[in-house]
């Protein structure tokens, strides 16, 4: 037997699921930006990640085929400029089939979410990542507050 | 014929890690000249251990997955832990014991020589 009270429960199901499914929409688009670039704007600008680890922030960045030699890191307060340029290396006596790997030079600048000391700040680059361990500077910098 | 096999196959040893990740498709450069082909495949994050390439029924799988430490909280996230995975078909006169790959930058650069057999033969024509 249904009563009003169930229809009202079953609404409320339907909307817990609906919420449900909107709480993981995010990650599903951040997944789907994986499987089709396209629609990214400026495809030929290398995909970074930024991570907050408390005292630094760190950031990688794609750039396979990019030796350290072709690559040029600016940072000036918030302001962070990656430029890069990767030799064409279309092999002298060869027939080409197919050229997919175009992306020769790129330039892109980022806002970071905090300040950085850019005296202290590590680059290393392995296996075309290029991961940099950026300290924030000491404004930036989360504070234990002891209660007096 | 081919294609039925190789789903059977696949159902017997699932690669179960990969399963989870999401899958890329690598960028390639092909070349070829008269002694070899060449490939160039651009797999950023890809380490020479994580990376496998099998040559089988004239199929080359290229497949290389990339993890990355999980650390701090992320502000943005462009790309992820992943799978590189491409499959080519190559032609047969391929000599299989001589392929020769390296990893350098997050660049895969593969060497495909062909048999001997294969290789275009100056023919001599004599004055009879």
């Amino acid at each position: 037997m249904t009563t009003p009270w169930d229809d009202f429960n079953q609404t409320f199901q339907a909307m817990n699921l609906f919420r449900n499914r909107m709480n993981t929409i995010f990650n599903d688009f951040d997944q789907l930006s994986n499987f089709n670039q396209s629609w990214l704007v400026g495809e030929t600008l290398p995909r970074t990640s930024l991570s907050d680890t408390g005292d630094n922030l760190e950031i990688f960045v794609e750039v396979p085929g990019f030796a350290k030699e072709d690559l040029n890191v600016k940072i000036q307060g918030n302001y962070l400029e990656i430029r890069g340029t990767r030799k064409a290396k279309i092999p002298d006596g060869y027939l080409v089939h197919r050229v997919e790997r175009e992306n020769l030079s790129f330039s892109r600048s980022l806002t970071l979410p905090h300040d950085i000391n850019a005296n202290r700040v590590e680059a290393a680059l392995k296996d075309g990542i290029l991961r940099m361990v950026m300290p924030k500077s000491e404004a930036a910098k989360p504070k234990q507050i002891s209660i007096g | 014929m081919s294609e039925s096999t190789e789903l059977m196959s696949r159902t017997d040893n699932p690669p179960k890690l990969a399963d989870q990740l999401p899958t890329l498709i690598p960028e390639v450069d092909i070349f070829e000249n008269d002694d070899e082909i060449l490939l160039y495949a651009d797999m950023p994050g890809v380490t020479k251990d994580s990376l496998s390439i099998k040559i089988d029924n004239g199929k080359l799988l290229l497949s290389g997955i990339r993890r990355f430490p999980a650390s701090g909280a992320f502000a943005w996230k462009e790309f992820t832990n992943a799978e590189f995975r491409r499959v080519f078909s190559v032609p047969q006169t391929i000599d299989f014991e001589k392929v020769n790959a390296q990893m350098k930058d997050g660049v895969l650069c593969l060497h495909l020589p062909k048999s001997e057999s294969a290789k275009p033969k100056q023919i001599e024509i004599k004055v009879g």
